[in-house]
């Protein structure tokens, strides 16, 4: 979903061919190692954005190598983009995959949940000294966009490591209640309607 | 050789039914260069480990050695000298004079040492500007802010040029702005000139600058992470450091 709102507003600042706009994302996101898209992805969007009337084929760029399509925006597209902007954009805080193996875990006889959560928190430390480290070697002077990121991946470990704290120290309460159980569903096929 | 290393390292305080046990038979050691992070819960005897290395109290049981040498053995005037000249503390609430002026406060290990005045301002100055406080060195404590007083107290920690800083919360008293400065501070004190750091925090965003975590828990160290333990990372670090040199 975010790459194609994004090539639709890197095409709202100047018209741009798929290998173009590839290099511009790459770059706005915080570089390949951030967040890389294959050209196969940049040119099926580009397709499916043509298709939906979204963009437009406005020329062909013939510089020695194959030819390049050049795309712009169309009305609908800088209305699409209009309602992107005002939007808002929820997270998945749901499908965590910690949160699975701790669950697990407490099913599972014998696992040692303290253990489980220092492993936990040892990969969480790990990430925090890699993300500070970059946000050490990052200019705020020429790449404050990328430094309020790396700032907002810093606070959401630190976050996620303050959370395992508190599960830490609750893990006896947990363990003493009963784990989930799926609701009790009436069992064979749903039985014909009563009569009225 | 360890450049710190503690043997069965016990602090009791108080005694008989009364007693509480602040540290449990703590063995650990700190490489030279290490920048190493202590954490855990108030009360779990981060701080008594850190007095303990520091030579600041004296265990119930075990021993605290620098470079092989038996701190707990030490007589109580060699034990200060020792102290004065090889470690270098920074504390959450600074302990700066308010009457001296930056300068004055940063080269005062300098001069309790019996070093000239001038010459004791000369090195002051050097880590003051190190520090980024060059434009400060007349201001007095409550001319500066609290990040600011905490680089003179660094710069003091420095000042006699020892191997081993031991910091005790150095950012407890700070907002998470000045507290992540003094901590990237901290990492290239490590980093760029060599000195051993061993630091006690509570706060994850600064123990994530440090090379290696111990968890404590009780008294004792309950885990352990190593940080930049690749050896990319320590390589590059090498390199860093050779060319500085």
């Amino acid at each position: 979903m975010s790459v194609r709102y994004a090539l639709l507003g890197l095409l709202a600042q100047q018209p741009r061919h798929g290998y173009e706009l590839r290099a511009a994302f790459e770059a706005l996101v915080g570089g390949r190692d951030t967040w890389e898209v294959k050209p196969g992805q940049v040119y099926a969007t580009l397709e499916r954005l043509e298709e939906a009337g979204l963009i437009a084929e406005v020329g062909v760029e013939k510089e020695g190598g194959p030819e390049k399509r050049i795309y712009a925006l169309t009305p609908a597209g800088r209305e699409a983009l209009q309602e992107w902007f005002h939007t808002g954009v929820v997270g998945d805080h749901h499908r965590d995959e910690f949160f699975v193996k701790l669950m697990v875990g407490l099913l599972v006889e014998g696992t040692d949940l303290h253990r489980l959560i220092q492993v936990q928190r040892n990969t969480l430390y790990q990430e925090l000294h890699r993300f500070t480290r970059q946000r050490m070697e990052a200019d705020s002077q020429t790449e404050l966009a990328y430094v309020l990121f790396l700032d907002k991946v810093v606070m959401h470990l630190e976050a996620d490591l303050r959370w395992l704290d508190m599960v830490e120290a609750r893990l006896e309460e947990i363990q003493r209640q009963p784990t989930p159980q799926p609701e009790p569903k009436p069992r064979g096929r749903p039985r014909a309607k009563r009569e009225a | 050789m360890p450049i710190i290393q503690t043997e069965n390292l016990t602090k009791i305080y108080g005694t008989g039914e009364t007693a509480v046990v602040a540290l449990d038979h703590i063995n650990m050691a700190v490489e030279k260069g290490e920048f190493l992070a202590v954490m855990g819960p108030s009360g779990c005897g981060k701080s008594t480990l850190l007095h303990l290395v520091g030579g600041l109290d004296r265990p119930t049981e075990g021993r605290v050695l620098l470079d092989g040498r038996d701190l707990t053995a030490l007589e109580d005037d060699n034990l200060a000298a020792l102290r004065r000249r090889r470690i270098g503390f920074v504390f959450q609430f600074y302990n700066l004079i308010p009457v001296l002026t930056a300068l004055e406060n940063a080269a005062l290990p300098l001069l309790l040492d019996g070093v000239r005045p001038a010459e004791a301002h000369r090195h002051a100055a050097e880590w003051l500007q190190r520090l980024g406080m060059g434009d400060r060195l007349h201001h007095r404590p409550d001319q500066l802010s609290g990040g600011q007083q905490q680089r003179v107290a660094i710069a003091r920690a420095l000042v006699a040029e020892p191997d081993l800083i031991l910091a005790d919360e150095p950012t407890g008293n700070l907002d998470s702005r000045a507290g992540d400065e003094i901590a990237a501070l901290l990492r290239r004190i490590s980093s760029e000139w060599g000195r051993t750091i061993l630091l006690v925090t509570h706060d994850p965003r600064i123990a994530a600058h440090a090379d290696r975590i111990l968890f404590m828990k009780d008294g004792r160290i309950i885990d352990e992470t190593r940080l930049a333990g690749t050896g990319e990372e320590q390589a590059q670090a090498l390199r860093e450091r050779m060319e500085t040199l």
